[in-house]
């Protein structure tokens, strides 16, 4: 093996011309590849980012009134692609006739009532239990509203022609930022907003008794997060297949998925088809080289070096070289992403091109293995020089 | 056999189905020097090549093959009958790896069978042969004489148990064959080496007063047969 590296090292040395070239070929190939490929990372990468920094774009919205049973909502939470699901009592929010803040006085009418729990990722770590309420900003600002602060929560109904009240205290633990919910509406803990369905529906309910209802054995609708945007699609098509109609938030989080697995195939079809190209200018190269090279392969034969050892030689020259060719590469585009980021500065923590060091391993790893087979021509053409030919070379 | 270098009996190739080259009978122990003498065109370096191994024997009736009393087997590894210290051999083209400088390329053989390098030999050989400043040197930088004296060295390194030589200064100008010839008989003395020289010109210089393998050419079959042999020692 050393004998063989030496041997093909300073074949490449005395040849340097035609290794340039060589190496000057692969960058040729690789470098637009590789800058495409960082452009294809930074830009889409900077979008999807985007959409998953969004929970908004992770929700399927139930379309209509549906039936779903407690054992409905046990399977789907101990889904892996579900990242939150809380029942609703209606197809559309319950809303509370009337939100007041006593100090300093406001009201609300009309505010809609969302149900939430443990884990809701518009209401990342604030904790919420009965008798606990979130606030989205619009209503913060309407109420003048603070952490601590509480809220009457007037719930009406008509009984017999007379209207009837129900009143609740609830503790504000938190508001859900504007980007994420951007109006008006009060999240509920569940017991909470059953309570209010149950006051307006049964009229055994009286205001004194509506705030320890029975559970549901039937839900009409639910909020429901997939854990990740590309769990969006399969999560849908699995609640289809179970014939519940469901349609996602954000239908350009799927169009922009749909994007950008297209575009991973495109480029994936380019790099292949480089990659084919050069795999076939390397292996003619190499074959040229040990044609070139036959009466000293021959000589080498005739001094004993193994077959082994001699076949080995133009598999290290080519390997040899496609680590030049992706070090000389590397070289010239990571600067050149450098350079485009610094043109095209978007904000901070976001890049139009980006290469990952998993890039560069898969990069090196696939021009490796395109080397190594590549190179199988030359080798099988080495097995047929034999010492022999040196001796008749006159 | 016993100290026996070469000894060799109906070792034969056929080159095409109208030619075969034979080598019939050839002994020789340390220190012996024979000339395969013939015409050009008669098969001397592919006897040269039988002899060494190099050139696959075909099979013909009764053939042995011993080389430094090992039998030479179709499809033995050549280092376990040519290695340096058994087998030297100058090339009619004085071919080297042109990307090795003399040095390297004088050394390479006994690299390759990971033999331990005699240095003050390889000094002696460097000396005599009139190599030495030039050790550094690619082949492209040197002359064609010089390249031969390489070569030369690079068959001695090992002190070959055979030297084989083809037609070693047919590529000098008159003028130094002489003193390359005088060399190399020198050299392969202090290598103790037995010594085969293919050569059409060797009826002067250093090798003229050394024994001849007879050549002569039978028709057997309609295949022209060239041989070679040398009375038994």
């Amino acid at each position: 093996m050393a004998l063989s590296l030496t041997l093909a090292l300073k074949d490449m040395r005395h040849d340097w011309q035609s290794a340039l070239c060589f190496v000057a070929a692969l960058v040729g190939v690789l470098a637009p590849l590789l800058i495409i490929l960082a452009l294809k990372n930074g830009i889409i990468g900077t979008m999807v980012g985007r959409l998953i920094d969004d929970p908004n774009n992770r929700q399927l919205i139930a379309v209509g009134a549906g039936s779903h049973t407690p054992a409905f909502f046990d399977e789907m939470r101990a889904r892996d692609d579900v990242a939150f699901i809380v029942p609703a009592t209606r197809s559309i929010n319950t809303v509370a006739n009337a939100l007041r803040n006593r100090n300093p006085r406001a009201l609300e009418r009309a505010v809609p009532l969302i149900p939430t729990g443990p884990g809701d990722p518009l209401l990342p770590d604030i904790p919420l239990t009965e008798g606990q309420a979130v606030a989205s900003d619009t209503l913060r600002e309407q109420l003048s509203l603070e952490i601590g602060s509480t809220v009457e929560m007037v719930i009406g109904r008509e009984l017999d022609s007379q209207s009837q009240t129900a009143r609740a205290d609830l503790t504000v633990t938190g508001f859900v930022p504007p980007d994420l919910y951007g109006r008006a509406a009060l999240f509920i803990s569940l017991p909470d907003l059953l309570a209010v369905e149950r006051f307006r529906d049964d009229a055994s309910v009286t205001p004194e008794t509506w705030r320890n209802p029975a559970p549901f054995d039937r839900y009409a609708s639910f909020r429901i997060y997939a854990k990740s945007l590309d769990d969006l699609r399969p999560l849908q098509i699995y609640l289809e297949e179970q014939g519940v109609q469901v349609r996602p938030r954000a239908e350009n989080a799927t169009l922009l998925l749909l994007f950008r697995k297209n575009l991973n195939i495109l480029y994936a079809a380019v790099a292949v088809i480089a990659a084919l190209g050069f795999w076939a200018a390397m292996a003619a190269n190499l074959r040229g080289m040990v044609e070139r090279q036959r009466i000293a392969f021959s000589l080498l034969t005739l001094l004993g070096l193994p077959e082994a050892q001699r076949r080995l030689i133009p598999i290290l020259q080519s390997t040899t070289l496609v680590i030049l060719g992706v070090a000389a590469t590397l070289v010239l585009v990571l600067p050149a992403i450098a350079l485009i980021n610094l043109g095209f500065a978007t904000a901070p923590g976001q890049f139009i091109a980006r290469l990952s060091m998993l890039d560069i391993a898969a990069t090196l790893t696939l021009g490796l293995i395109t080397a190594l087979t590549a190179s199988i021509w030359a080798v099988a053409a080495i097995g047929n020089i034999h010492s022999e030919e040196v001796l008749r070379h006159a | 056999m016993g100290g026996q270098v070469v000894h060799i009996r109906n070792l034969g190739v056929r080159l095409g189905p109208e030619l075969a080259v034979i080598v019939e009978a050839m002994d020789m122990s340390a220190g012996d020097v024979v000339v395969l003498d013939a015409e050009s065109g008669a098969g001397k370096s592919t006897a040269l090549g039988l002899i060494a191994g190099a050139i696959p024997a075909s099979a013909f009736d009764g053939t042995v093959h011993c080389l430094s009393n090992t039998e030479i087997t179709p499809h033995a590894p050549r280092l376990d009958y040519g290695s340096p210290d058994r087998i030297g051999f100058v090339l009619q083209t004085n071919i080297l790896l042109p990307y090795l400088t003399a040095l390297e390329n004088i050394r390479l053989p006994v690299e390759i069978a990971g033999q331990t390098l005699d240095t003050a030999w390889l000094t002696h050989l460097l000396g005599a042969l009139g190599l030495s400043g030039l050790e550094y040197r690619k082949p492209t930088e040197i002359s064609v004489g010089q390249r031969q004296r390489v070569a030369i060295a690079r068959a001695l390194l090992g002190r070959p148990d055979l030297l084989l030589l083809d037609e070693p200064v047919s590529a000098l100008d008159p003028g130094n064959v002489g003193q390359v010839e005088a060399l190399i008989e020198v050299l392969a003395e202090d290598a103790k080496s037995a010594v085969i020289l293919a050569s059409h010109q060797a009826a002067r210089g250093a090798f003229a007063g050394a024994r001849r393998a007879h050549h002569r050419v039978e028709q057997r079959d309609g295949v022209t047969h060239s041989i070679f042999a040398m009375e038994t020692v």
